[in-house]
């Protein structure tokens, strides 16, 4: 199997929906000459055309917005935001309207729509281009959540986002661009809803998204030298969440700690945390952790920023404290 | 503009459709009969109705909190309507909507809308479908004029002029947003102004007039339709009731609302059938009378429907 | 004291034109800064009092918020129905209350309704409407600077003025309206969105003034006879499939070939039939009038239609007096020099 980037597999995925599926488009801020601002559409535009692959105005509204419209009127596309923190100016385009109008016209509506937004922090782009924010489109009834962590998960899933009938907010983070894995050529979707388990281990669960399930197989191997196995949970869509992956493995381990680079406070890690303490407090040994970003912003300054970011250390200390 | 007596006694029927639609609304929600909160139309038919009649079911409409009379005068249907408003399990939307959340993908509405402003990208996004589809197809965006000042119309416009995009922007100037004039709310008195900054063109009619408003919407739809893009057409006219169902209307005169009531658009268009010899007086009293019977149908059925099974909470929240 | 007028149509250069043909949009503010240099000429012109028209937009009191003439600008005291009236109303009220001259910012339609309002007080009208073939292109401020030497009678009437000729439409025998350029008869029953576009339903077109370099309707007539506003005939045409063929811009960016079947010079006070009804006619450029069926229409060219300032006139006037010369500074002095 080839090795290839996330970066890649993403490109991939879209070129492959596009090729298969002439109601596939794209539309953002400088996806088309200019190939997106981190690159994840390049060269899709000499491929497919202007009248696919759309530069729009500065207009996060709109972009989603009309990704709306067009979805509710037959078509499936595939939105770019620059940076998940440009959502604010849209959220209304989102919240409101692709994820409600389903329910609200009585399910007579379909919103087949991507939203694809980089996310997380790590290149130096301060407070407001380096947020994680899927605990908030998590809250939202009516959308899916998709934040894969690995080229093949990118690819698969973002595929079975194009295919999905429902609104996907897609996220991406910055840093795992970069990360290199084992994509197969072929087309191949990933079920929405599904967790992976990245590595099995019998100790202790962490559940870890995005780029903390590298952070987590990381601690994994530090912990494994001591004698300690964890077992790397990456649920890959928080909406739907895999509960039942989550739940089995806690009650295998009988430990769990959360990792996830948005805050802890009312992140994605609380509501993962509810399920299993309602669901499996039984079978807790220990009381459940989470490895999050501090209450604040995110920070400008080298040293400040890498403070901000959870790391495979923060976990490792963490499970040590469960024992 | 062709004024065939079909078209013409159609327009008619259908104002008539919404005057006694949204005076029904007006005494059974007074009566208590109505969950949640109504926006009426009263009073603004000749817009809706002057735009909408020069669209086909192909043709796609995003409507407002206001929406009933752009529903029924796009082919709504009476009966789904006032069950949806009504919260019964036979409705639109099978009562998960209600007054401001009806829409029939069928016929082109994509839906009337709770926030204000917010269908302007939507209808871009529909316009933006039917150039994809390289299908002739045009949208309507309703918006009024308090979403003319927000951020999403003026971007819609922006990008749907951009890309010469097949949708048409009538908006309905009422010349209140709630409760707040237009001249503290706007340093123009014409929406119709804004167009020139997007290049597009941009024309004031009297939203009272329905063969204005027909004429007027006719020529943009057409240019919609040639590829030229989108056209501004600023309809000015008149709520006749509150913001909503209970409003006290404190801020605005007794004198003002009777002016605009003389201009009622009914009596207007129904003087003009008359004279110009499409019809005759007896022949519109009698389209009154069918119209009143379909509504009494409509409400007869929303009142004997069943409200929603509690089984149905959950559904539809995916598809 | 010498009183000037001004009448300022916020509703005017927004029609159906700016979708059918290619019309400018004539925003509001535009009318503001205008009005602001108006009054500026007004005042250096030495014109104590200015009364406007109120309307809902409030022009000359944006106007104002920027420039503080020496002189008392005062609104009407008339109420605002936001229609034709209210500039017909207006003109009656400032002719009545003594005004010297009345300024117009619209477009041919704000005029004929300003006229419609008058009797003998001159008329400045300023384009700031569609078509324009009444109204005159100019800078308000130079504007500003005559009409206030008629208002002040430092100019007489009959130099600065050219008394227009006009057409007046009656149905069954009555006078019923007024239009200062054409008059068309249309072939439908519904006014609509007014303005005239559609030459295929003009069936005749009846013209005060014929120039080969004007726009609209009037510029049909222009091709084929020349006729000063003021020259005591018009020019009556049917037009129709058959007979010579014109080409005439009738709406800015909008060319049409129609044909005129029949034309013969509108002699004064003579009834010309406007033919079957039910129909419209159309009054400078806007369907106005509805015949009935069983009506009798027609439509009379008469002489004593407004009179118009020509700037021109009035600034040659001023100059071959030396009004603006002086032979040393006196500051601040708003007044003209020599009158």
């Amino acid at each position: 199997m080839a090795k290839k980037t996330y970066l890649q597999a993403l490109n991939e995925a879209l070129a492959q929906e596009m090729e298969k599926d002439q109601s596939v488009f794209i539309l953002g801020e400088d996806v088309g000459q200019f190939g997106g601002c981190f690159g994840v559409t390049q060269g899709l535009f000499d491929r497919f055309g202007e009248g696919r692959v759309m530069d729009t105005p500065i207009t996060e509204s709109v972009i989603v917005g009309a990704a709306a419209g067009a979805a509710a009127s037959g078509l499936r596309p595939v939105a770019e935001l620059m940076f998940v923190d440009f959502i604010g100016v849209a959220l209304d385009q989102l919240f409101n309207q692709a994820a409600k109008m389903r329910y609200m016209f009585g399910g007579k509506a379909k919103v087949p729509m991507v939203l694809r937004m980089p996310q997380g922090a790590g290149i130096g782009a301060a407070a407001q281009h380096s947020q994680s924010l899927e605990a908030w489109f998590m809250h939202i009834p009516g959308l899916k959540v998709a934040i894969p962590s690995t080229p093949y998960d990118a690819k698969g899933m973002l595929i079975s986002a194009i295919r999905d009938d429902n609104p996907v907010v897609f996220l991406e983070h910055k840093l795992l661009y970069g990360v290199e894995g084992d994509v197969p050529e072929e087309s191949y979707a990933i079920e929405l809803g599904k967790a992976d388990i990245k590595r099995e281990g019998t100790d202790v669960t962490v559940v870890a998204t995005s780029r903390m399930v590298h952070s987590a197989l990381e601690a994994a191997e530090i912990l494994a030298k001591d004698g300690i196995s964890l077992e790397v949970v990456d649920p890959r869509c928080l909406l739907p969440l895999d509960t039942g992956t989550i739940l089995d493995s806690v009650r295998k381990t009988h430990a769990l700690v959360i990792a996830h680079e948005a805050v802890g406070f009312a992140g994605p890690g609380a509501e993962i945390a509810a399920q299993v303490a309602e669901k499996a407090f039984d079978y807790l040994d220990a009381p459940i952790t989470r490895v999050a970003a501090p209450f604040c912003p995110v920070p400008f300054s080298p040293p400040l920023e890498q403070a901000f970011i959870p790391g495979a250390g923060d976990i490792v200390k963490a499970v040590r404290a469960l024992r | 503009m062709s004024h065939s007596k079909e078209i013409m006694v159609k327009m008619y029927t259908t104002m008539n459709r919404i005057r006694m639609f949204e005076s029904m609304l007006q005494e059974y929600f007074a009566a208590g009969k109505i969950p949640g909160f109504v926006h009426l139309y009263l009073g603004e038919e000749a817009v809706a109705v002057g735009a909408c009649s020069c669209l086909t079911d192909r043709d796609s409409i995003t409507s407002t909190h206001r929406g009933h009379g752009h529903l029924i005068a796009k082919g709504g249907d009476l009966k789904l309507m006032m069950a949806e408003i009504f919260g019964k399990s036979t409705g639109y939307c099978k009562g998960k909507g209600g007054s401001m959340h009806i829409a029939d993908f069928d016929l082109g509405i994509l839906g009337a809308n709770g926030i204000v402003g917010g269908g302007g990208p939507l209808a871009t996004g529909a316009a933006l479908a039917a150039k994809y589809k390289k299908t002739d197809d045009v949208t309507i965006c309703f918006f009024g004029d308090g979403a003319s000042n927000q951020g999403t119309t003026q971007e819609s416009l922006n990008m749907a002029s951009a890309w010469k995009l097949p949708v048409v922007f009538v908006n309905e100037n009422n010349g209140y947003g709630i409760s707040c004039p237009q001249c503290k709310s706007m340093a123009v008195t014409d929406i119709a102004d804004r167009a020139a900054a997007y290049d597009m063109p941009g024309v004031v009619v009297d939203g009272n007039d329905v063969l204005a408003v027909h004429e007027a919407v006719g020529e943009a739809v057409k240019r919609a339709r040639r590829g030229e893009g989108p056209t501004l057409v600023e309809c000015k006219t008149y709520r006749w009731r509150g913001h909503f169902e209970g409003d006290a209307c404190t801020y605005r005169c007794t004198e003002e609302l009777n002016e605009w009531m003389a201009k009622d658009p009914i009596p207007r268009f129904e003087e003009k059938l008359v004279e110009s010899g499409l019809a005759t007086a007896e022949e519109l009293e009698g389209v009154k009378a069918a119209v009143k019977k379909e509504l009494d149908a409509a409400l007869e059925f929303a009142q004997s429907s069943p409200l929603p099974e509690l089984s149905a909470l959950l559904d539809d929240v995916y598809a | 004291m010498s009183l000037a007028a001004i009448v300022a149509n916020p509703a005017s250069g927004k029609d159906i034109r700016r979708l059918v043909a290619h019309g400018s949009v004539f925003d509001n503010q535009e009318k503001v800064r205008m009005v602001r240099r108006l009054l500026l000429g007004l005042e250096r012109a030495g014109v104590e009092r200015v009364l406007y028209m109120p309307e809902g937009y409030g022009i000359v009191p944006r106007a104002l918020n920027a420039i503080r003439p020496a002189m008392a600008v005062d609104a009407l005291e008339m109420p605002v129905r936001n229609s034709q009236e209210d500039s017909i109303r207006a003109a009656e009220i400032m002719e009545t209350l003594g005004a010297g001259v009345v300024i117009v910012l619209g477009g041919d339609g704000t005029s004929r309704a300003v006229c419609k309002g008058l009797a003998r007080m001159p008329v400045l009208p300023l384009s700031t409407g569609t078509n324009n073939v009444f109204p005159f292109m100019l800078e308000a401020t130079v504007a500003g600077l005559a009409a206030g030497l008629v208002a002040r009678g430092v100019v007489d009437r009959e130099i600065a003025c050219v008394r227009s000729t006009a057409l007046e439409i009656c149905v069954d025998g009555e006078p019923v309206d007024l239009a200062l350029v054409d008059a068309a008869v249309y072939e439908d029953v519904f006014v609509a969105s007014r303005a005239v576009w559609d030459m295929s339903k003009v069936s005749k077109l009846c013209l005060t003034r014929c120039r080969p370099d004007s726009i609209g309707l009037s510029a049909i007539g222009g091709q084929l006879e020349l006729i000063r506003p003021e020259e005591p005939r018009g020019l009556a045409m049917d037009l129709g499939e058959n007979g010579e063929r014109v080409v005439a811009a009738i709406a800015p960016g909008l060319f049409e070939e129609v044909g005129i079947v029949h034309r013969e010079i509108m002699a004064p006070g003579r009834l010309y039939p406007v033919g079957h009804a039910p129909c419209l006619i159309a009054l400078d450029g806007e369907r106005e009038v509805a015949v009935r069926s069983g009506s009798q229409a027609a439509i009379r060219l008469i002489l004593d239609g407004p009179w118009v300032v020509d700037v021109g006139r009035v600034m040659e006037a001023a100059r071959s007096r030396g009004i603006f010369v002086r032979e040393t500074s006196a500051g601040r002095d708003f007044r003209p020099i020599r009158e």
